[in-house]
């Protein structure tokens, strides 16, 4: 009868205990297999990521190339070519009383000067000279000055100029590029009256704040335009933004509008920037 | 102390489904089996524990609760049942259907002819290993199924949780259900302190329950 007992309880020791191990081996190989394959996704997603950015440096460098390119053979090429013609109109002489060749030749050398000016305008518009020999700030505020000059927008820049052009200015060329563009939209789109931009440089971060009183952008809208628009600047917004690993959010309050740049980390230490 | 550690074990099978409910969340439709499970296993655990607490002043053919084992094993079995078909994992779909079908056939053939469902003196053993072996069928089957499966996300999800409790608590409690009657004739104190074994592993149970409802509350 005590044998018989004591069988039975070493039966049920015995089977709770195999049992348990049992079980928790095969959790163990459960969660290692799982860890392994999760590891393995996650490698696989960040691989794919790096090979995203690669393409979009890949693109806007490119991009910003083809801008240099078509910047300086409008310098060099269609500038000359017009600073010849103008020469070139100057040596024509008219008598004094030929009004009607006299008003053709001021409107023709008008016209030339304005267009030595607009080509100069879209050559540094396309590749800021400012951006490379004085940084980015007074590149910023030299683009908003252009851009409202003459006009009744009324924009104000108080930039923070703490922050000085790094030994890698592609990051620079970039956050130019993504207010360029947002600032084009704004007096595009928005058809705003007021601009106020600023900028802080605090503990390594550089941050943008655009304020206007146009219609805006709310956040869900920005996602709504950039998902179903065909347009290519709020993708390249997005792109550099993505590329310079920065954040961007637009809001709205008492009917003004609100853009935030942010990028957390010292732009020189970036592994990846244009 | 150890009459206080003693009585805190005994009234385990209460307060323990208090943890996962305290702290449950709206649950999606997916883990509702579980949630009604924990309610139905509170009221019976309950009733078993106040028969027994006042067993002496309960008429004697009524002061036996044996039998709410056996319906707190049924309603187990088939809630979980229940929760391990509606995750839908395209894994030995046959066989998962089948396993309620062979439980039924199971159920009938055992106490149409063996056993009686409302014993007096024992609950049964026969009932509550035969609940177990198909559960841990299925708690083994959910995870060769996920060893498959790509992994997106994260692999300790509120389901992974809940089959991980039912496996533990089963694999403990498979062999004490299976011997728990015999155990009951020849080792009768063995037989009431193993309980307390039974008692921890359904605080585990339950624990797991409750993490699996924390993070179902998070998503």
């Amino acid at each position: 009868m005590n044998q018989a007992n004591n069988d039975i309880r070493l039966l049920l020791v015995v089977g709770i205990a195999a049992m348990f191990l049992l079980f928790a081996t095969i959790l163990l190989i459960f969660i290692f297999t799982q860890r392994k394959k999760l590891q393995y996704q996650q490698s696989l997603h960040s691989l794919k990521e790096s090979q995203q950015l690669q393409l979009i440096e890949a693109s806007v460098r490119s991009e910003e190339t083809e801008r240099h390119r078509i910047a300086e053979q409008l310098h060099n090429e269609v500038g000359a070519l017009l600073s010849s013609a103008k020469l070139h109109l100057h040596t024509i002489h008219f008598r004094e009383d030929d009004n009607y060749n006299l008003s053709l030749y001021h409107k023709g050398s008008e016209l030339i000067d304005e267009s030595i000016r607009k080509v100069r305008g879209i050559s540094h518009s396309l590749h800021s000279h400012i951006l490379q020999s004085f940084g980015l700030n007074e590149a910023i505020k030299h683009f908003v000055e252009k851009l409202v000059g003459g006009s009744l927008i009324t924009a104000t820049t108080a930039l923070d100029y703490t922050y000085k052009t790094t030994s890698l200015p592609q990051s620079d060329i970039s956050i130019y590029r993504i207010i360029q563009e947002l600032l084009n939209n704004i007096l595009k789109h928005a058809h705003a009256t007021e601009i106020h931009i600023t900028s802080k440089y605090e503990n390594e971060n550089l941050t943008f704040n655009i304020v206007h009183n146009g219609t805006g952008l709310t956040q869900e809208l920005f996602e709504e335009v950039r998902y179903n628009s065909d347009g290519m600047g709020l993708r390249n917004i997005q792109n550099r933004i993505n590329l310079l690993k920065a954040g961007l959010n637009f809001s709205e309050s008492n009917g003004l509008y609100f853009i935030h740049i942010i990028l957390p980390k010292p732009l020189d230490e970036r592994p990846v920037t244009i | 102390m150890r009459e206080y550690v003693q009585l805190i074990l005994d009234w385990s099978e209460v307060w323990s489904i208090f943890i996962p409910l305290l702290i449950y969340r709206k649950q999606p439709a997916l883990y509702r089996p579980v949630v009604f499970y924990l309610w139905a296993a509170l009221f019976i655990n309950l009733s078993i524990d106040l028969i027994w607490k006042f067993r002496t002043y309960i008429p004697s053919a009524y002061n036996s609760n044996n039998y709410l084992y056996n319906v707190h094993s049924v309603v187990r079995f088939c809630l979980f049942s229940y929760f391990f078909l509606s995750l839908k994992q395209p894994f030995l779909v046959q066989v998962k259907k089948a396993v309620p079908l062979l439980f039924f056939i199971f159920f009938v053939i055992n106490f149409g002819w063996y056993e009686q469902f409302f014993n007096y003196s024992l609950f049964s053993s026969r009932l509550l290993a035969v609940e177990a072996f198909f559960l841990l069928f299925y708690v083994l089957q959910y995870y060769l199924y996920k060893i498959n499966e790509n992994v997106e996300v994260d692999i300790f999800t509120p389901d992974f949780w809940i089959t991980t409790g039912v496996g533990i608590y089963m694999v403990i409690n498979f062999f004490i259900f299976l011997l728990y009657n015999e155990l009951t004739v020849r080792l009768q104190n063995f037989a009431v302190s193993l309980w307390n074994v039974h008692n921890v592993s359904f605080i585990i149970f339950n624990l797991f329950i409750a993490k699996a409802f924390h993070e179902s509350g998070k998503q």
